[in-house]
């Protein structure tokens, strides 16, 4: 038999990049705000099929830069509500974090159903950001894949610079690492976990309009990477981004490898014995700090 | 001298337990007050609700030169010139000790300052406190000492009118306990007014002009510090009923 190397890497790297836009806005979140957003995975979903309404020809047909400017627009828009009614309110509790895994998750079935509704249980696609193939290095690839591997890193590098150099940014780190000292400086605490939710919402819908390109979008079809994201969050470590975007690529090719040999009815199986057995070797994950 | 902070009548309950029961007090500008008490009798929650980090207080007024700041978000409170130390150590640990002071510059002003000047002021402020050495160790490194005038710095960053100090001087040997007190004392020249909660008697004794006794969340007397630790119900509240102990406490 002989193995296709350059199929497997390229469809591991195109997973790799959804999952590590996916997984930084949760680990984002999970640094600054210490909760899980069980309501990610519901962003991504809906920038696809917001996406799609706004750019199809079935819908509002204004083109696909238009869409996706609009889906990730309304999806900040929907990361501040979310932390505005299912976290901010419960932000003084100490049971916070199992309180927001309830909230989140009811937000997320709520807006999942209100999605059936609206689109109904029709599969939709969405155009793809370029036609066609393309050659580099001799590998045959989609032109919106090779988009999608591109665009990541450049978004992700975008995203780091903003922590690392702007004022903002170093606000958000300094939350990130020890919050009461963040507000006895005088840090706006609570205005930049708000920005946190946006911009992890934000990238979460970008992710979702740009799986639309390549995969039916269905009212569940966050589910899976939200799942993924999770596990990328752990395996990469807690607390570290870099961490994270690492642990994307290694799980997305690790997936893609996976499905190539056992199947993809297996790969989650497979996928879960490895997180299991690294973890038992290093329990804060790749990067995570005790 | 003008009441730089009036505290009327607060309170602050968690389930049950009434850890702040209507407690006022007013520090005067300028002045070093003390405030003691036993374990668990409400004095760091007192500094939380005046700060609001992480709470505000259930009921009772707060004025911060007249203004009320009893509902006021923690970051205001800090701008408008309160600044506090924790009782347990909070830095940013792999952060500099040049940039955890500087962090403090960046944020805690209402005015915005100049790269250089914050630059100008951190370098100060960690000379002020005696942590003018080698700038460049991250906080996580350093020894309890420095780490609580690390503490002292990053919040003089902010330029407060109004200091909060919590125990600034526990765990700390002998000499490094008279070096703190002398901190506090070139602290209180420079004219910012000083609120001190300390379990070290000598210390809170040596520096305060006057002093409060909290027990279970209630003001048990208040006055010159030298009259309040003769206080019977001061040295029941510290000792139990044997006050015989009462002269080794002091
Ligand atoms: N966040 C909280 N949740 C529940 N109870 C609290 C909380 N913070 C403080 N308490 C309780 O309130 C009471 C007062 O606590 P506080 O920390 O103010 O005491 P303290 O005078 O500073 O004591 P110490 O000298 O030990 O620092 C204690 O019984 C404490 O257990
Ligand atoms: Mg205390």
């Amino acid at each position: 038999m002989t193995v296709d190397v350059p199929a497997i890497i390229v469809s591991g790297v195109v997973l790799a990049s959804l999952y590590a836009m996916m997984a930084t806005g949760l680990a984002l979140v999970w640094n600054t705000l210490g909760i899980f957003n069980f309501a990610h995975g519901i962003f991504m979903t809906l920038g696809a099929y917001i996406a799609w309404t706004i750019s199809d020809e079935a819908g509002l047909g204004w083109g696909l830069a238009g869409g996706f400017a609009i889906a990730v627009a309304t999806m900040i828009g929907g990361g501040l509500a979310t932390y505005g009614l299912l976290v901010k309110p419960f932000q003084n509790r100490k049971d916070i974090v199992l309180v927001v895994v309830m909230t989140t998750l009811a937000g997320s079935f709520f807006l999942e159903n209100t999605g059936r509704l609206i689109w109904g249980p029709r599969l939709k696609q969405l155009q793809r950001v370029v036609e066609g193939t393309v050659q580099p290095l001799g590998v045959s690839i989609s032109a919106h894949e090779l988009v999608i591997i591109i665009s990541t890193p450049l978004i992700l590098l975008a995203l780091y610079a903003f922590l690392r150099w702007t004022r903002t940014g170093s606000a958000i780190r300094a939350i990130a690492q020890n919050q009461d000292s963040a507000l006895l400086i005088g840090i706006n605490v609570p205005r930049l976990y708000a920005l946190s939710f946006a911009l992890s919402a934000g990238l979460a819908g970008l992710a979702g309009a740009l799986l639309g390109g390549i995969r039916f979008i269905v009212p569940n079809m966050g589910s899976e990477p939200l799942l993924k994201a999770f596990i990328v969050v752990i395996f990469g470590g807690l607390g570290s981004l870099g961490g994270t975007i690492v642990g994307a690529y290694v799980i997305g090719l690790i997936e893609s490898t996976s499905t190539y040999f056992v199947g993809i009815y297996w790969t989650n199986a497979v996928m879960f014995a490895i997180f299991i057995f690294i973890l038992i070797f290093r329990p804060t994950g790749l990067f995570g700090r005790n | 001298m003008a009441d730089v902070l009036v505290v009327e009548n607060v309170v602050k309950t968690f389930g049950a337990l009434r850890a702040v029961d209507g407690v006022s007090l007013s520090v005067r500008e300028g002045e070093v007050f003390g405030v003691a008490g036993p374990n668990g009798s409400g004095k760091s929650t007192l500094f939380n609700i005046i700060t609001g980090i992480p709470f505000h207080a259930d009921s009772g007024r707060i004025l911060f030169d007249g203004t009320p700041i009893e509902r006021m978000p923690p970051h205001a409170i800090c701008r408008a010139g309160i600044a506090r130390t924790f009782q347990t150590e909070t830095d940013f640990e792999t952060l500099s000790l040049f940039d955890n002071v500087k962090l403090g510059t960046v944020y805690g002003h209402a005015r915005g300052m100049s790269e250089e000047e914050q630059r100008r002021v951190t370098r100060e402020t960690l000379e002020f406190v005696g942590l003018g050495g080698d700038h460049d160790r991250p906080a996580g490194d350093i020894s309890v000492f420095d780490k609580k005038r690390l503490m002292i710095a990053s919040a003089l960053a902010t330029k407060p009118r109004l200091l909060l100090l919590d125990e600034p001087a526990s765990g700390l040997t002998r000499p490094e306990i008279r070096e703190t007190s002398a901190l506090i004392r070139r602290l209180s020249e420079t004219g910012v007014t000083i609120v001190l909660i300390e379990h070290v008697l000598p210390l809170l004794l040596t520096v305060s002009n006057r002093l409060m006794v909290l027990n279970f969340g209630q003001v048990l007397t208040e006055g010159h510090p030298k009259e309040v630790v003769k206080n019977e119900q001061v040295i029941e509240a510290y000792l139990g009923k044997r006050g015989d102990h009462g002269r080794d406490a002091a």
